[in-house]
């Protein structure tokens, strides 16, 4: 989506490119008006996926800034989807407040969990960061088992549906929607954030920790805004999550949960944005696509991980390192 | 390279697409929600080929209305996510009713789905308390609930003299449930409960629940979730020396259990649904079963195979497929003559009496307990 940049004294190459990015335009606009399109003709099953396929995009991307832009290994990432789901539950069912309002209070807590977590890790680097955010997923999670005002094992059940504009969010038509729009503000912000200066210091951190700070880049705040964001991505997709289920419980947000958006983001290729589009894609319709072949359903998606994994090693649209 | 790639893909697509055959278009078509994949998966294959064999022998006989019966599978992999996907494909597949529902936690979710789309759902083994609140109207419990595993637990307890408890679950909103609701009614009774454990699933070393359990010695402990966790832990209990009464939840009743557990599970008490061994009407279903799956029924398969012919009762009785009238003829059953008992159901389309039995471990296998605190037969 790079903006038709040419200035008017390279002409030649300023028309062919601006004449690549109308075209890349057009492509877009077309594939989005066909997104927008498909709950007239899909049935609730195949909007049911796709919604939760919109999901994993926002979660995967949100988890990409961690791990694909900074570099940092996260095995809890599920702890702040965890915390969305439950800001969103504890607002509405507890507190008796309108959906709406949990939103701006779960990027609170969600911020404040990515600094909790990213504060104490700022020296730790490959395994014992992975070892450490393992931790924090399993606290989290142990956590909202165990407290009253969670709903203990049970969970919380009866999250209200949220209304916008007089217009009650019931059917999964309408989440198809939200979650469309989740995803495509996901995408949009993360290629803002890719691209400024926050962005590229991620990287130079990735790429060369001590060589960044002699630069004069602020190591622990880079390293805490990537947490921090990344956990605003995951508990916004947390809120609307709850909404939709309309009951979470502690299962959800297990170590499983961190590996399969950890392996949509290895898998897509990791700080490429639509390779961790893609990435996400395929941890959720593969299941789904083999849901006839039965009981050998998850052993077909295994195999199939492993192909992926065996002919594309960098993920299936790695990033291109400069 | 890339082409290998591409091919490689393309082939698990079509792999994937060309699997089973469709059913056809005229066929009364029965969703069966099931966990056909996961740690839960063995009691869901039970579930689904009781299933299957009651459409066999009603589409046998003639089929139903004049038409076949045909079971689509959706596999609900005791995941709350995966159950809603998997019902929505049902939904989307203009199924007639749905039979089956294991794992609460599962189960619960999808009654939105099934509710909003008005389809009859017959639950056969899911039977947490917290399904009763969320049920839209649409869905009737053939198994009995917590409440009622609770009362012929205690009763045993009680017979058995016990006054201190020990409580473990795995935290999920069956076994959580099902452990809050023993410590209530115990705690009530003036008993006391000296501990009261959470550990994870899948977890393989019981050794810090071991040793607490040693210092605090309970009379008893009760294990509340499931059997493939709870073998380990029956037999780390009696290898550290624990000599007490141990008790175990409707989770465990696996013959699967005393192959994981072995020695350890000699005298161990567990509370369960009927299971077709222990209930004098399904002699011919267990001999049917084991002619067509070789291997003996599973622990819901009595109930799932009540489920099916119930709904399918219900069908007939409605006398079309239209789900309303369906609705109407399940809330209107009147002792059905299951093989795990006579099915009514209460206001709150919840089975009308207890169907708990307790079994007694004893010879590698599960024997039907009748000494003191045992239930009365229906």
């Amino acid at each position: 989506m790079s903006a038709g940049g040419g200035g008017a004294g390279e002409a030649a190459v300023g028309v062919q490119r601006s004449e690549r990015s109308i075209r890349k335009g057009a492509g877009m606009a077309l594939l989005l008006l066909v997104l927008l399109l498909v709950p007239r003709f899909a049935n609730n099953y195949y909007l049911e996926v796709l919604s939760e396929a919109w999901l994993y995009v926002l979660l995967c991307l949100g988890l990409n800034i961690v791990v694909g832009f900074a570099g940092l290994l996260d095995l809890g990432y599920a702890a702040f989807f965890a915390v969305g789901a439950y800001t969103a539950g504890i607002v509405t069912i507890r507190l008796g407040q309108s959906f709406w309002l949990s939103l701006p209070i779960a990027v609170v807590t969600a911020t404040l969990a990515g600094v909790i977590i990213g504060g104490p890790t700022l020296r730790l680097r490959s395994d014992y960061l992975a070892i450490v955010t393992l931790g924090f997923g399993e606290m989290v999670r142990i956590t909202v088992r165990n407290l009253a005002i969670t709903g203990g094992a049970s969970g919380l059940v009866g999250i209200e549906r949220p209304h916008l504009f007089g217009y009650a969010l019931h059917s999964i038509g309408a989440f198809y929607y939200v979650f469309l729009l989740l995803a495509v503000l996901g995408i949009v912000a993360s290629h803002r954030l890719e691209n400024s200066r926050i962005g590229r210091a991620w990287k130079y951190v990735r790429s060369d920790e001590d060589a960044a700070r002699a630069m004069g880049i602020n190591h622990a705040a880079v390293k805490l805004a990537a947490y921090a964001l990344g956990a605003i991505f995951a508990a916004i997709g947390g809120c609307f999550y709850a909404t939709k289920m309309t009951a979470i419980s502690p299962e959800t947000f297990t170590f499983n949960q961190s590996l399969l958006i950890l392996l949509g983001v290895v898998l897509g290729g990791r700080g490429k944005i639509p390779g961790v589009i893609l990435g996400a894609l395929v941890i959720v319709i593969f299941p789904e696509l083999f849901r006839d072949v039965g009981s050998m359903r998850m052993l077909v998606f295994a195999v199939s991980l492993l192909l992926i994994m065996l002919f594309r090693p960098a993920g299936i649209w790695p990033e291109r390192w400069r | 390279m890339k082409r290998r790639t591409i091919l490689a893909i393309a082939g698990l697509f079509a792999f994937g697409l060309g699997g089973a055959g469709p059913a056809h278009a005229a066929d009364i078509k029965i969703g069966a929600q099931v966990p056909t994949s996961g740690s839960e998966a063995p009691y869901g294959i039970d579930m689904l080929n009781a299933i299957r064999m009651a459409a066999d022998q009603i589409n046998a006989k003639g089929g139903l209305l004049g038409e076949k019966i045909s079971i689509l599978p959706g596999d609900s992999a005791c995941d709350p996510q995966a159950a809603v996907n998997a019902a929505s494909k049902l939904v989307s597949e203009n199924i007639t009713g749905v039979v089956g529902g294991y794992c609460s936690g599962a189960t619960l979710p999808t009654l939105k789905v099934y509710g909003d789309a008005h389809v009859p759902f017959v639950i056969t083994a899911s039977n947490s308390t917290e399904l009763i609140g969320a049920n839209p109207g649409n869905a009737f419990m053939i198994n009995s609930t917590g409440f009622d595993q609770v009362k012929t637990a205690v009763a045993l307890f009680k017979a058995k003299g016990i006054k201190t408890l020990s409580i473990i679950n795995e935290g999920d909103a069956y076994s959580a449930n099902l452990a809050q609701l023993t410590r209530k009614a115990w705690e009530k009774m003036g008993n006391k409960v000296v501990d009261y454990e959470v550990v994870s699933k899948g977890q393989q070393d019981f050794s810090p629940v071991v040793t607490r359990i040693r210092e605090r010695h309970p009379d008893a402990v009760f294990w509340t979730a499931y059997y493939a966790d709870g073998a380990l832990l029956i037999k780390q209990l009696r290898q550290g020396g624990y000599t007490g009464m141990i008790a175990l939840g409707d989770g465990n009743n696996s013959p699967k259990l005393f192959q994981l557990a072995g020695a350890a599970a000699e005298g161990v008490y567990c509370f369960s649904n009927p299971t077709a061994n222990f209930l004098p009407a399904a002699k011919t279903f267990i001999a049917d079963y084991q002619k067509q799956f070789h291997q003996p029924p599973g622990p819901y398969s009595a109930l799932s195979y009540d489920g099916m012919m119930l709904m399918a009762h219900a069908i007939k009785v409605a006398g079309s497929t239209d789900k309303m009238k369906i609705i109407a003829a399940l809330k209107a059953t009147h002792a059905f003559p299951g093989i795990a008992g006579p099915i009514s159901f209460t206001k709150e389309n919840t089975l009308a009496r207890s169907n708990f039995v307790v079994l007694l471990g004893k010879g590698g296998q599960w024997t039907l307990y009748t000494g003191p605190g045992a239930p009365a037969a229906p």
